[in-house]
């Protein structure tokens, strides 16, 4: 067997079912394909699943993936990827059609599973009652969870912690809403950070596993350390006296308000009006560290630490401390349900985080239940009594906490805001998504990379996958040097001529989100964060921060170039798996209300989506990535690409998509379809 | 006898973040590969409270694991730090429940014990205070000054008190010159 460095050459995986665990040894050639993290979780997440698989099917994978870099000396290296069909992301041609799902979390969880030798975990099966599993090395013990269910995440872990008398255990588990298959439930590891989006706390759920707590005692060697010892240095030293990384580490992920407000993105009132007013002011990074800040919490090996810990020092809520809150946490459950009350939207955050939703997903039905009511959709007839009107933070708490114990009204909205308005036939006009996923904070009508990223994810509606922080003129213009490697002399002229205006138009995003999507998918697999080398970007590319780590760490004779086409083979096999479902151009889209309706008040008051424009760079994208008109992958590119096996997937897919197209039947929410193709 | 003029490391808990950066730092430096473990310096965590005590070795002046060692392989080095001669050690742990703090660590590899050497043969300094250059909870600094910058913190929030209001100075500048 080959000498593996960095990684860890097995994976682990438990049958649920059975109480069982195999530990599979996996060949050299195996970690070149897929890399590492997400690469491993997305392999599994398509061939060991097929078509049209319910999420909740006892047989569907739920993956935990690190990659090379997590738990070794190279810095920002905490991060895990958690993968499984997601039952919270539908296509607009039924709600009950489901796609790829991921997400990616901090903390030390990834870095723990590699110490213990795996670098995967694979759960499989369905526990006949709730269960817990330990993992130390090569012991592997299912463990009855009954005492822990219905706990929140903080107290399941701490219980695991004084189970085991072991304060390094690291514990990744679900809350209440999880147990309660809420869709858009999440993994908690290390008390607060969470794997949010796509419903991950769901399928854990549904195997009802309550928690999986993992360490071990194995170091993690590199090829060369005298060289890994001087390129992680490098990095360090980058990083420590980068400008961004400093001002991140003073005000966390909440640095991005000011840039947020002076473009006047930020989603407000269900992130259909678009700017806040005054909103910096009330948000912004420093402010909430005066006020909040009890101490910073910092990922595995990451010398930023730009996680928060809140402790809420007067008024009603005085005494309340949790972790967290990120940017994304405070947009969502604050200024989406027009919120100016920090104190009170802080709490909210570390509530819903503590029951185990995403904070997005989450802070998107409440939000949409606050503009149904404001338009008279819904009435205290439908919600059995409740009225939730904007910044009305007590009725948020009280309705999250319904949402996680499905009960009453709450048990509706835990289904996902597509799925709900469907279902009630109500506010269909209300949901802002893509794939049945909520937007994230930035209105996809100004920035329009972001916009085609979040049609274009294989995740649905979110920036992390598409990660087009170059489109920022302040990171544009800090990193101008990648703007000439993206697009080349000619193009990066033109990119130069255009600035900053650039930004709101698509001409030039098809090539940068090819690029970027790319760029993300790089730290994804190599498990570090995409921050650095995204939104406060200090340490560069993927190619200057993390393949000369990845590379010396390995020892592998991988090129730049075959790591960069390993992350488009990952993102092509997850956009697979949606297009097996039929899922192609119909759900590259956004909603009919950013093409209609303008900005509400701003810089850019007014500007929405341009339906000509959206459909050249729909085609313009297809045309970067080497997929026909359809968004469907070629046989010549899945080729390129090595995964062949995904041929006869997309005519079958194919055939699906273009059916439905020509039937004329009504999407599940009224969104943009260039006409051609429905004809 | 005389106060040393030796450099330490002195840790600030509250600026401690959790991230073990430190603990990667020291395990890559002194074995080639990264386990907490391996660590000599480690990070006591109590998360619940997002609280976190890095525990090092503090070459005490008076140092009770030099005098419980059996063998006598606890020495101090020129540099002030105090490391087991691993020639001697017979992995006892008695250093290790003598200290006030539980700062020597068992080396997994060989059952001795290990503990902060300042990596002093290295001229970028201790490591993990590198490491930590961002969130400044570990520094290295002369062990005279280390007692007297931690005494002007706390004199700070007493002065406070004493200390007369606020003025904006350009409001109040005064010219020497003639």
């Amino acid at each position: 067997m080959a000498d593996f460095h960095g990684w860890r050459g097995q994976r682990l995986r438990l049958d649920m079912t059975n109480l069982t665990y195999e530990i599979e040894k996996l060949p050299m050639e195996y970690y070149k394909k897929w890399v590492g993290g997400r690469g491993f979780n997305t392999d599994v997440c398509y061939h060991e699943t097929w078509q049209g698989m319910d999420p909740l099917d006892p047989a569907a994978p739920l993956c935990f993936g690190s990659g090379p870099l997590a738990g070794t000396f190279a810095p920002l290296s905490g991060r895990t990827t958690v993968s499984a069909v997601s039952p919270m992301t539908s296509s607009v041609m039924g709600t009950e059609i489901h796609g790829h799902g991921d997400t990616n979390m901090g903390g030390a969880f990834g870095p723990a599973m590699k110490y213990a030798g795996y670098d995967q975990i694979i759960v499989k099966g369905k526990a006949a009652k709730p269960t817990w599993v330990y993992i130390y090395d090569d012991k592997v013990e299912f463990r009855d969870a009954g005492h822990l269910w219905g706990l929140g995440s903080k107290k399941t872990t701490i219980k695991i912690v004084e189970e085991l008398g072991d304060p390094d255990i690291r514990v990744s588990c679900i809350g209440p809403a999880g147990e309660n298959l809420v869709k858009f439930s999440c993994v908690i590891n290390n008390m607060s950070a969470s794997g949010g989006r796509t419903g991950m706390g769901c399928v854990m759920g549904s195997k009802n596993l309550k928690a999986i707590a993992i360490n071990g005692t194995k170091p993690i060697t590199a090829a060369d350390p005298d060289k890994f010892a001087k390129q992680a240095w490098d990095l360090r030293e980058r990083i420590h006296t980068s400008p961004s990384a400093i001002r991140r580490r003073a005000e966390g992920s909440m640095d991005l308000f000011d840039v947020g407000n002076a473009i006047g993105i930020n989603a407000y009132k269900n992130a259909f009006a678009g700017y806040m007013p005054n909103i910096e002011k009330v948000y912004g990074g420093m402010q909430w560290a005066e006020q909040f800040l009890f101490r910073r919490k910092g990922c595995w090996s990451c010398p930023v630490s730009c996680g928060r810990y809140t402790l809420i020092k007067e008024g009603k809520w005085a005494g309340y401390h949790c972790g967290g809150p990120e940017m994304e946490s405070n947009c969502n459950l604050g200024c989406r349900i027009a919120s100016y009350d920090l104190a009170g939207v802080n709490v909210l955050c570390g509530v819903v985080n503590d029951l185990g939703m995403d904070s997005i997903s989450c802070g998107a039905a409440l939000s949409w239940t606050m503009e149904c009511f404001e338009k008279g959709y819904l009435t205290e007839e439908d919600t059995g009594g409740i009225r939730l009107e904007w910044a009305d933070i007590e009725t948020s708490l009280k309705v999250a906490d319904m949402i996680a114990h499905r009960q009453g009204f709450g048990d509706i909205l835990a289904e996902g805001n597509v799925r709900v308005a469907n279902k009630l036939g109500k506010g269909l006009d209300c949901v802002p998504h893509c794939r049945g996923l909520e937007h994230i904070s930035v209105d996809p009508r100004i920035t329009m990379g972001f916009s085609l990223g979040y049609a274009m994810s294989t995740r649905g509606s979110d920036h992390l996958k598409n990660y087009s922080c170059l489109e920022f003129p302040g990171c544009a213009r800090s990193r101008a040097y990648q703007i000439d490697e993206i697009f080349g002399p000619e193009g990066s002229k033109k990119f130069w001529e255009d600035f900053p205006k650039e930004m709101t138009e698509l001409d030039t995003k098809p090539v940068l989100c090819t690029w970027s999507e790319k760029n993300k998918c790089v730290a994804d697999l190599v498990s570090c964060c995409c921050q650095a080398i995204g939104s406060w970007g200090g340490a560069g590319s993927w190619k200057e921060a993390y393949y000369p780590l990845f590379k010396i760490i390995t020892g592998t004779d991988m090129t730049d170039d075959e790591l960069f086409k390993a992350a488009e083979r990952v993102i092509n096999t997850e956009r697979a798996i949606w297009l097996r479902n039929g899922s192609g151009i119909q759900d590259d889209t956004h909603v009919d209300r950013f093409f209609d309706e303008g900005v509400v008040d701003g810089p850019y008051k007014g500007k929405k989506i341009d339906r000509e424009k959206w459909a050249w760079a729909q085609q313009e994208y297809y045309k970067c990535h080497g997929w026909d008109n359809y968004g469907f992958i070629s046989p010549e590119k899945a080729k390129e690409l090595g995964i062949e096996e995904i041929i006869p997937d997309m005519e079958k897919g194919k055939k699906i998509c273009i059916d439905w197209l020509k039937s004329g039947k009504t999407p599940t929410t009224p969104v943009f379809i260039p006409e051609t193709f429905r004809k | 006898m005389a106060l040393k003029e030796e450099k330490v490391i002195v840790i600030d808990p509250d600026k401690c973040t959790g991230c073990h950066s430190c603990e990667m730092a020291c395990s890559m430096k002194h074995f080639g590969k990264t386990h907490s473990h391996f660590s000599r310096i480690r990070i006591q965590e109590f998360r619940e409270v997002n609280t976190f005590i890095p525990v090092t070795c503090q070459a005490c002046e008076d140092a009770p694991c030099i005098k419980v060692c059996p063998m006598n392989a606890r020495i101090r080095l020129e540099s002030g730090a105090v490391v087991t001669n691993e020639d001697k050690c017979i992995g006892c742990r008695a250093c290790v429940y003598a200290c006030p703090f539980g700062a020597p660590v068992v080396n997994p590899d060989n059952g001795k014990t290990m503990s902060c050497d300042l990596c002093m043969e290295d001229e970028m300094g201790p490591w993990c205070v590198k490491a930590c250059t961002l969130q400044q909870a570990l520094k290295f600094v002369n062990a005279r000054d280390a007692a007297r910058a931690k005494g002007r913190d706390m004199a700070r929030i007493i002065a406070e008190d004493y200390m007369p209001p606020k003025q904006d100075s350009d409001e109040f500048a005064f010219s020497f010159s003639v």
